[in-house]
């Protein structure tokens, strides 16, 4: 992969389309293994009766019902996994995330703390893009948002720029090491 | 109003418990959840991934070269097993070097030389005090930022003074991030109470 | 305990409450607040104005259902605007739940269009690994996606015979929750040298800034303040406008807490010193 982004000769774009689509069926045993992995975890649980395995019924009857609607009746709108999909694990997924709106909340108000000179730029940093992007700063000041602005397109621009800085040179480091066979934790060894 | 808003909402709800106290409705609604969503992936996996990569291919199209990744992704399956695990390496070597082989190029352009060239390109552009000031802090800034994460010399003198200085930097960033990181939680709630409110109780009308 | 304790010490039940409240009043009570657009959300609207008529966009949907409430106005206004200008759409998916969501907006827009599957866009559905994706739809979408989500060979689907590679394509757009933007921006841009652009939820947002000030992405759409934007550069308000009000009033609840218990913190340290 690495030589045919430099050398793109005919034989080198023929070698790195195999590669890419055998990588993409590779790949798939990769879900399959996690999907297997799973309900191993969950069978044994069940078939061990341990602490809690009523809860391993209903993860193993979700699995079932979606898994069993989907392959029978398939999955067009009006079919019975769109709407498991509509009505039980979006609105779930979803309000699961929402949760974290709640603790955010709480944890901002308990550990913001302006205890030091970089406890105090990131709280204030903070603080001004919550009020700089969302409506209401504007209509408080117009100041709010070209502040919050310039902080986004500036300070916190390079800071996110060193870090991508920083990972390119660690991952080529790291690519570099798996290629030439000095990295071979991947593979299960120390 | 409909089962499946009935459904919907008593599941939203059960999750909200979790806010005043873990419970079996939370703990029930978690689990079905974890088993609906890979119900779900077992169906889109077999629909988008083995049908038109292995099946189509190999009993449609008789495209018998792709024996060799299938064969090579049945081998990942021996990761299960404690004895015989090596047996999957070949599969997870050519995974891990293909993504080696395509991380090398690719982020050496777009994280390394165009992200040099965009710090050093905004003093082909000075045309005021302001963006005088943007240009030098945003060289500024990313030599002190990078000098934070140098740690093959110790953080003294000129080091520790710029790598205070990144650190400062850093802690902008992170702020800047909790900002939006508060305002994508709080949008999230506002869509599930905005459900609660609308599709379930009628109380208001959102297109 | 005196009133800084009190304030510095304010049960958690007790900001659950507020913020909920903080949320459902504006909701009820409908405030409309004006919203200036910000110029990466601009830059994405001129840039689909810029494209001729037919020209093909590729619109990824890279998150899943925990991001709906964000994703879901600034795919359906994005996916407005495309089928206004009469342009086409490509659709993939590089997470399993993104090949449903993609599938339900398609079906959403595209209704209230007239517009059909297979002629004025297509949707391929889901693929695992989104390098060797990206860099195969880089040589032969066909080969990545024989078929499409509904089961059609590719080489059935009208407007998939003007679309072999990117060559054919005017613009990438990568409606994502994660870090799938940083793909297309690393392959798709970097090796194809054709225009990204992310729509990303707020979480995502500084990410992408290095990239915007390079020009490596065209533009952004960040979060659903920029959904709210992009509505009404198109003139069609939706949820993430109604969402604005209770968006800004929840964000003035945790400033306003964060700065009540601060002076707490610094009355108390004072007390104590």
């Amino acid at each position: 992969m690495l030589f045919q982004f430099f050398i793109p000769s005919r034989p080198s774009v023929r070698a790195y389309e195999m590669v890419v689509d055998w990588t993409q069926t590779i790949a798939i045993f990769t879900l399959l293994v996690g999907i297997t992995g799973m309900l191993k975890y969950n069978l044994e649980k069940v078939s061990r009766k341990k602490s809690g395995y009523g809860y391993n019924i209903v993860t193993i009857a979700g699995v079932l019902a979606m898994a069993l609607t989907g392959l029978i009746w398939g999955r067009s709108e009006g079919t019975p996994f769109v709407w498991i999909f509509d009505h039980v694990q979006s609105p779930m997924q979803a309000t699961v995330f929402s949760l974290l709106s709640f603790f955010v909340a709480s944890s901002a108000y308990r550990g913001f703390k302006a205890r030091n000179t970089e406890a105090t730029l990131l709280l204030v940093a903070a603080l001004l893009v919550m009020i700089g992007r969302v409506p209401i700063g504007d209509f408080i000041s117009s100041y709010f948002p070209k502040i919050a602005n310039w902080i986004l397109d500036v300070p916190s621009m390079t800071a996110r720029r060193g870090i991508f800085i920083g990972i390119a040179l660690g991952t080529i480091a790291t690519s570099l090491r798996v290629i030439l066979g000095v990295e071979r934790t991947y593979l299960g060894r120390s | 109003m409909d089962v499946g808003t009935w459904i919907a909402a008593l599941l939203t709800l059960a999750i909200y418990s979790f806010l005043y106290k873990d419970n079996p409705f939370y703990k029930f609604a978690e689990h079905l959840l974890v088993g609906v969503s890979v119900g779900f992936l077992i169906v889109i996996a077999y629909m988008d991934t083995v049908v038109p990569k292995i099946i189509d291919p190999l009993f449609v199209r008789h495209d018998w070269l792709i024996i060799i990744p299938i064969v090579l992704g049945f081998l990942m399956f021996f990761r299960f097993s404690s004895k015989f695990s090596w047996v999957s390496r070949p599969a997870l070597a050519l995974l891990i070097g293909f993504g080696a082989g395509v991380a090398i190029p690719s982020i050496m352009q777009s994280y390394i030389l165009s992200q040099m060239r965009a710090t050093i390109s905004p003093f082909t552009n000075i045309n005021s005090l302001g963006t005088t000031i943007n240009a030098v802090l945003i060289f500024v800034g990313l030599i002190c930022t990078l000098m934070y994460f140098y740690f093959s010399k110790k953080h003294e003198g000129t080091v520790g003074v710029a790598a205070k200085i990144g650190i400062y930097f850093l802690m902008i960033y992170f702020g800047a991030t909790f900002g939006f990181t508060v305002m994508a939680r709080i949008s999230l709630l506002i869509g599930r109470v905005g459900f609660l409110l609308s599709d379930w109780l009628g109380l208001l009308k959102i297109s | 305990m005196n009133f800084w304790q009190r304030a510095s010490s304010i049960d958690r039940r007790i900001i659950f409450i507020l913020l909920f409240i903080a949320v459902v009043i504006p909701l009820i009570f409908n405030f409309k607040l004006p919203n200036r657009v910000t110029k990466e959300v601009q830059a994405v609207y001129d840039y689909i104005e810029s494209l001729p008529p037919g020209s093909v966009i590729l619109m990824s949907f890279d998150h899943d259902t925990a991001t709906l409430p964000e994703m879901t106005p600034m795919a359906r206004a994005l996916l407005r605007h495309i089928f206004t200008k009469g342009e086409k759409v490509i659709g993939t998916a590089f997470l399993a739940e993104g090949a449903a969501i993609g599938n339900k907006a398609f079906k959403f827009v595209s209704d209230e269009f007239g517009l059909k599957e297979g002629e004025d866009y297509v949707f391929l559905g889901y693929r695992p690994e989104i390098s060797s994706a990206i860099l195969g739809m880089g040589e032969n979408i066909a080969r990545v996606y024989p078929k499409d989500y509904r089961g059609v060979p590719l080489a059935d689907i009208p407007l998939m015979q003007q679309v072999k590679n990117y060559r054919d394509i005017g613009l990438i757009i990568s409606v994502s929750d994660n870090d799938s933007p940083n793909a297309w921006i690393n392959l798709a841009n970097a090796r194809y040298h054709k225009p990204v652009a992310p729509a990303v939820t707020a979480v995502m947002a500084t990410t992408y800034y290095p990239f915007l000030q390079e020009k490596q992405i065209i533009g952004m759409v960040p979060g659903l303040k920029a959904a709210a934007e992009y509505e009404q550069l198109i003139n069609k308000p939706g949820t993430a406008t109604v969402g604005m009000a209770a968006q800004s009033i929840a964000h003035l609840l945790i400033v306003l807490l964060v700065i009540v218990g601060n002076i707490g913190y610094f009355m108390l340290k004072r007390r104590n010193a």
